[in-house]
């Protein structure tokens, strides 16, 4: 047997491919785009209010165009759509309503509801019951005593009473799925447990919304079908009239409507007609005008909460109509200001402001306001929010525009919601006077200030007047305390920024500091000042900058929990984001806010996933930090965080990492820093056995060894070594049970066999003691055939590789000599290893048939092959085993394999003229 | 099995107008054949008279029912002696209503169920079996209402009366609190009102001392009867509807809206034995301990803490 001798340099540069030069980094990308913020004032997303992961950012983007383009395009798209989404947003306002007002478990069931009470049997009455005795059942049921029964229950008993409907509907007693609506409409009339009103209303509306579409359906199958079930018209949903509809089914329809109208009480009659209100379109072209009647009729109503409900359902159910009136919604809102204004003014306190004993009341009845709102500026031209704001009494005429007068708070503040952007824009300083002047306590003032200011916000550009607006805003939350002061600036900051307002920037910074300093910062505020901060991290580039705020620093050490650690994460991401930290003063602020980060950061939960973004920003900022010529600094630093972030594993490894690439920068400049890189390599040595897992101690050992070889520490280098192999045979004892990692396994020892080449031999403990420790490793190990079979591939090419006469690559130290000086001519070394291979080789053919997918079997095969052919001279020792393993390969793949077939001719190449020539032919 | 008949009118409704022929079909379901001796179908319309309560006295309710007036009494022989196979048997039959001979029938009031008096049209098939067999018969009742042709051409007014209900207005005592703190509720509501339509008006709480309860518009018939030489007269209530729930706003107008029902309702009538009028009153209860002690009351009982305005209602039927 004989290596082949190679001649690396040659070799090089037959193979090379010639290189070109690129401009572009092929992975660059565009500069990223400025994320848009949409703006949402309800309380919860603001306290929820996450770090903001750039990864996310191109996704929100999309979103919000997508939104945009719906709302302008409504009106051309199919109505089908609209409907989806009317059937959409009805559904989640629903949900929202449900889950706005909390409940308590138990109920107190008035009179009223013997419906829910009373179970199953509530309704035996015989059809042929006259007006006059459901006269008397509502009558009778009112004597009964209050009763509490359990939310839960009360729910059932509705969805119960949902089924039953539905089954009576199925089985044909028309009669009784009415008469069963009726009752459960009137559970509306009992608005005693406030704040279980919002859902009993869903609950109720869902039932009354089911009876509609079925009524609705059978109407238009009269409509539609001949009694034998010919179809003699068709009406398309969206546009058909009355007069398309034939007698027959008006009739029905008409008599749907006689039998709501016999209902006594007022409101299940507008509940019951607004479920059959779709049907008006069978009887009469001009339906929407019987909503204004509605509307009116919803007057009659004098408990506000159950007036402000009602008008709810008209919204809702004029929807279905598919007109774009809005008249009748006007209506709904000035009578529901009205209701507001007597609220405020009757009997309660002199100043007309809200009791706070009604606030619980006006929360309830917002949800109304917002979506009867909602409805009127769902895709309104400006023409017609021109018109609207007219009829709402904000503008005295359309061109007259604002008339001074005010406007219930809580009303203004949907309404500013609703309007679109271009109007709040234009007319902001007119829309601040109106804020101001609706000071009546229905809803807090500062929010309406703040709505503003986030509707602004969506399109600065536009802003006409912004010196004034801002001037006018300042001024009036000088005189807030600190949480509302916070939430205006808040939503004023984008603008104050943008339009470098920088004295006001500092006038807000001091006001906060000056409120804030003697107290301890609540929940809100704190979420308020962790927005605050934020925008302004984002909006300067420079993060010296932003320290270099009065007051910044101070403002950030009041702020405390996990607001804090938010913003802290903000500072670290934008310091490490745009390179390298070189300023000491701002490492030195980075590392405390790290420090801090860190202590905040519950330790305990450090695998939970909201923590491995903290841990994640320290790491990189230690990485990011650069000390320039300052080596000992640096190394001191490294060991700091090594004290402070004890329980970081990521960031251990990149404490050895650094340390390593100190010690390699060092050597670089050439100067005698023997001393220092001892102490790099020293730290790195003393770090690594912290860090859990063999593989990752290995890497790290092999990579410290490296530096250690390349600052010519020989005999350090030999110890990492043996600290590797140490870490590769207690790898397994450790890991047993899990499953292998094969691929990083194999890739760290081909790295230390590459490492090996360098290596000056001892032969003290003999010159091939680490492969051959590594020999025993392979083969005391129950690793898969396929790695083993690699491993030995390696250890016979750093074999065949340590023969030549002139290594690859040497150490970049002239004081160490490579195997190859060292060795020179000295046949028993080669002899040596020629000797190891010898055991080596069948070893491999073993191995190879050990495996049992074939396919696996054959590349194995040829790879082994390769591997020998490329390392010895093809002869009479070595054939063999090639032709065994190419028979092997040829028994398990195809003889059309490419890899096999190249395989063929690579040995066929090698293969000695004078030898056997055709012995191997396919 | 036995026979089964059915009568089936060819409108679901089942209203027909004296000019138009009563269509439909009579259905026999038998599992024998059978033979019958001819198959008719009486046609039958009264008034049904009754005295009771109201303000007739102990001794004319006595009488009870009086003798009922006859619109329509008309038998057709639809098929002569024959035989039906076993099954299904259908057989159409088509009747005028208003026999055109019979130039002055009695008039075809529209069909009415009231409390005194009853307005109805019965269809009625037989089929005769011989002595041996009891002979099939079924009922339905037919809904007349008044041909186009003899209604009023002209539409109705649209002239509504303004009514107005203050403490003064009141015939029965209110409350003391009420007399002196003293209401004022207007409005507009029409006396004049089509079948089909619904009643209209409006109505505005201008002041009250007191809150207010509940308004609730009041649909009265008033059946008369002429009973030798008194007039008999009972007045019901038909339907209630409220228009106001709890003391709502003041000077905010609310609409009055009533659908009138179907059957409990008919044209005034105002014939010589009989006649059918109809009031509309407005009820304006207010919120007392009082009401609470007598829940149950009749809603036309004048009571201390009701305010009411009647007034009277002419329904008609117009084209």
């Amino acid at each position: 047997m004989e290596f082949r001798p190679r001649n690396y340099v040659a070799e090089e540069q037959s193979h090379a491919l010639p290189r070109s030069r690129a401009d572009i980094h092929p992975l660059s990308s565009p500069s990223p785009q400025p994320i848009l913020r949409q703006v949402d004032d309800s309380a919860e997303n603001r306290t929820t209010e996450e770090f903001f992961d750039p990864l996310r950012a191109p996704d929100s983007n999309p979103s919000v165009e997508v939104v945009d383009e719906n709302d302008f395009e409504r009106s051309s798209n199919g109505i089908d759509d609209s409907v989806q989404v009317q059937t959409k947003e009805w559904t989640s306002f629903k949900r929202l309503l449900m889950q706005r007002f909390p409940v308590s478990k138990m109920i107190s069931v008035s009179s009223m509801s013997n419906t829910i009470v009373r179970s199953g049997k509530a309704h035996e009455k015989s059809s042929s019951s006259t007006h006059l005795e459901e006269l008397d059942d509502s009558q009778k049921s009112s004597e009964e005593s209050a009763k509490v029964i359990t939310r839960q229950e009360y729910v059932s008993r509705l969805h119960e009473l949902k089924d039953e409907i539905n089954r009576a509907w199925h089985n044909e007693d028309r009669v009784k799925s009415l008469k069963l609506s009726i009752k459960v409409a009137r559970l509306l009339m009992d608005t005693s447990v406030l704040n279980f009103y919002p859902t009993l209303f869903v609950l109720v509306t869902d039932v009354l919304d089911m009876l509609g579409e079925m009524v609705w359906e059978r109407i238009r199958q009269k409509a539609e079908f001949a009694e034998d079930g010919a179809r003699f018209c068709s009406l398309r949903a969206e546009n058909f009239g009355a007069s398309d509809v034939p007698a027959d089914a008006k009739e029905t329809c008409y008599n749907w409507f006689c039998k709501v109208g016999t209902i006594r009480e007022l409101l299940p009659r507008i509940y019951l007609e607004l479920a059959i209100f779709p049907c008006w379109r069978f009887l009469i072209e001009q339906p929407a005008e019987s909503l204004q009647r509605l509307v009116t009729m919803t007057r009659g109503l004098a408990d506000p909460l159950a007036s402000a409900y009602c008008r709810l359902y008209i919204a809702h159910r004029a929807q279905k109509l598919l007109s774009h009136e809005t008249g009748h919604l006007i209506t709904c809102v000035n009578d529901i200001k009205l209701i507001f204004t007597r609220m405020s003014s009757t009997k309660e306190t002199a100043r007309g402001g809200f009791d706070d004993s009604k606030r619980p009341l006006v929360s309830l009845m917002e949800p109304s306001v917002e979506f009867i709102m909602k409805s009127i500026f769902n895709d309104a031209s400006p023409r017609r929010v021109g018109r609207v704001l007219v009829d709402l009494g904000i503008w005295r005429s359309q061109e007259e525009l604002f008339c001074g007068s005010p406007c219930v708070s809580i009303v203004l503040h949907h309404l500013l919601k609703e309007l679109p952007t271009d109007i709040v824009c234009f007319h902001a300083l007119d829309i601040l006077q109106l804020i101001n002047c609706s000071n009546d306590n229905s809803y807090d003032q500062y929010l309406n200030y703040r709505l503003v200011g986030l509707r602004l916000s969506e399109q600065m550009s536009q802003i006409a007047t912004v010196d004034a607006i801002v001037n006018e805003v300042i001024q009036v939350v000088s005189e807030y305390g600190l949480d509302e002061y916070l939430k205006v600036v808040d939503a004023y900051l984008d603008i104050i920024l943008q339009n470098q307002m920088d004295g006001h920037l500092k006038t807000i910074l001091e006001c906060i500091l000056k409120m804030a300093s003697d107290k301890v910062l609540a929940e809100d505020e704190l979420a308020s000042l962790q927005s605050i901060l934020v925008k302004l991290l984002s909006h300067f580039k420079d993060l010296e900058h932003v320290f270099s705020l009065n007051h910044f620093l101070q403002i950030l050490d009041m702020m405390h929990g996990s607001s804090r650690s938010i913003v802290n994460m903000h500072i670290l991401d934008m310091a490490t984001r745009n390179g390298y930290v070189h300023d000491p003063t701002t490492i030195q602020l980075l590392f405390e806010i790290s420090q801090a980060l860190h202590s905040d950061t519950d330790l305990v939960n450090m695998k939970n996933d909201d923590n491995q973004q903290q841990a994640r920003l320290i790491s990189r900022f230690v990485r990011m930090v650069d000390h320039g010529a300052a080596y000992e600094r640096h190394l001191e630093f490294l060991a700091e965080c090594r004290g402070a972030f004890g329980s970081i594993i990521e960031l251990k490894e990149i404490l050895v990492h650094s340390s390593n690439c100190l010690a390699t920068k060092a050597l670089k400049d050439g100067q005698n820093h023997t001393g220092f890189v001892k102490s790099c390599i020293g730290f790195s040595e003393v770090t690594i056995p912290s860090i859990s897992g063999h593989i990752k101690q290995l890497n790290l050992y092999l990579e410290t060894a490296e530096v250690a070889l390349l600052g010519g520490l020989v005999s350090h280098s030999d110890g990492l070594i043996d600290s590797a192999i140490n870490c590769l045979q207690s790898s397994d004892l450790v890991e047993g049970s899990r499953t292998v990692d094969s691929d990083g396994i194999l890739s760290s020892i081909r790295k230390l066999c590459s490492l090996l080449i360098m290596v000056p031999g001892n032969p003290e403990v003999g010159i091939l003691h680490i492969p051959k420790s590594i020999l025993s490793i392979i083969q005391s190990r129950s690793w898969s055939p396929r790695l083993r079979a690699r491993l030995l591939c390696a250890i016979i090419s750093l074999s065949a590789t340590l023969s030549q006469e002139r290594l690859p690559y040497h150490v970049d130290q002239p004081e160490i000599m490579g195997n190859d000086l060292l060795f020179f001519g000295d046949s028993s070394y080669v002899h040596e290893l020629l000797s190891l291979m010898e055991s080596v080789l069948p070893n491999l053919v073993d191995i190879i048939e050990q495996e049992s997918s074939r396919a696996a079997r054959g590349s194995m095969s040829l790879e082994a092959c390769n591997c020998i052919a490329s390392s010895f001279k093809i002869n009479e020792h070595v054939l063999p085993i090639c032709s065994k393993l190419i028979e092997t390969a040829k028994s398990c793949l195809n003889a059309n394999d490419k890899y096999l077939t190249s395989t063929i001719s690579f040995l066929d190449k090698n293969l000695h003229a004078a030898t056997v020539p055709s012995s191997i032919t396919i | 099995m036995s026979t089964k008949i059915e009568l089936s009118l060819s409108r679901p409704n089942r209203i027909y107008r004296p000019s138009e022929p009563l269509e439909g079909k009579i259905v026999v379901k038998s599992a024998s054949s059978i033979s019958h001796y001819g198959i008719r179908i009486a046609l039958n319309g009264s008034v049904t008279l009754q005295v009771r309560g109201g303000s007739a006295g102990v001794i004319e309710s006595l009488y009870g029912v009086l003798k009922p007036i006859t619109i329509l009494n008309r038998i057709i022989e639809i098929k002569p002696s024959g035989k039906f196979v076993s099954g299904t048997t259908e057989i159409p039959f088509s009747i005028t209503l208003r026999n055109p001979k019979e130039e002055d029938s009695e008039r075809f009031y529209e069909t009415f169920h009231g409390t005194d008096i009853s307005i109805q049209y019965l269809a009625t098939v037989e089929i005769m079996r011989g002595y041996l067999h009891k002979s099939l018969s079924a009922t339905v009742e037919f809904i007349v209402e008044s041909d186009k042709a003899d209604l009023l051409n002209q539409p109705v007014s649209p002239e509504m009366v303004i009514f107005y209900i203050t403490q003064d207005t009141q015939r029965h005592p209110i409350l003391p609190e009420l007399k002196s703190g003293g209401f004022r509720i207007t409005g507009r509501i029409s006396t004049q009102c089509p079948m089909l339509e619904p009643l209209g008006g409006e109505l505005t709480v201008e002041a009250s001392a007191l809150p207010i309860c509940s308004i609730d518009i009041h649909l009265l018939r008033v059946e008369s009867i002429l009973l030798g030489e008194r007039i008999i007269t009972e007045t019901s209530l038909v339907q209630t509807t409220q228009i106001a729930d709890g003391d709502i706003f003041r000077n905010m107008t609310v609409p009055i809206y009533v659908i009138l029902p179907r059957l409990l309702t008919c044209p005034t009538v105002l014939a010589g034995p009989f006649s059918i009028e109809f009031k509309v009153a407005i009820v304006i209860s207010f919120q007392s301990e009082l009401s609470r002690l007598h829940p149950k009351s009749d809603p036309l009982t004048p009571r201390l803490w009701m305010a009411m305005e009647t007034l009277p209602l002419e329904l008609v039927r117009t084209r």
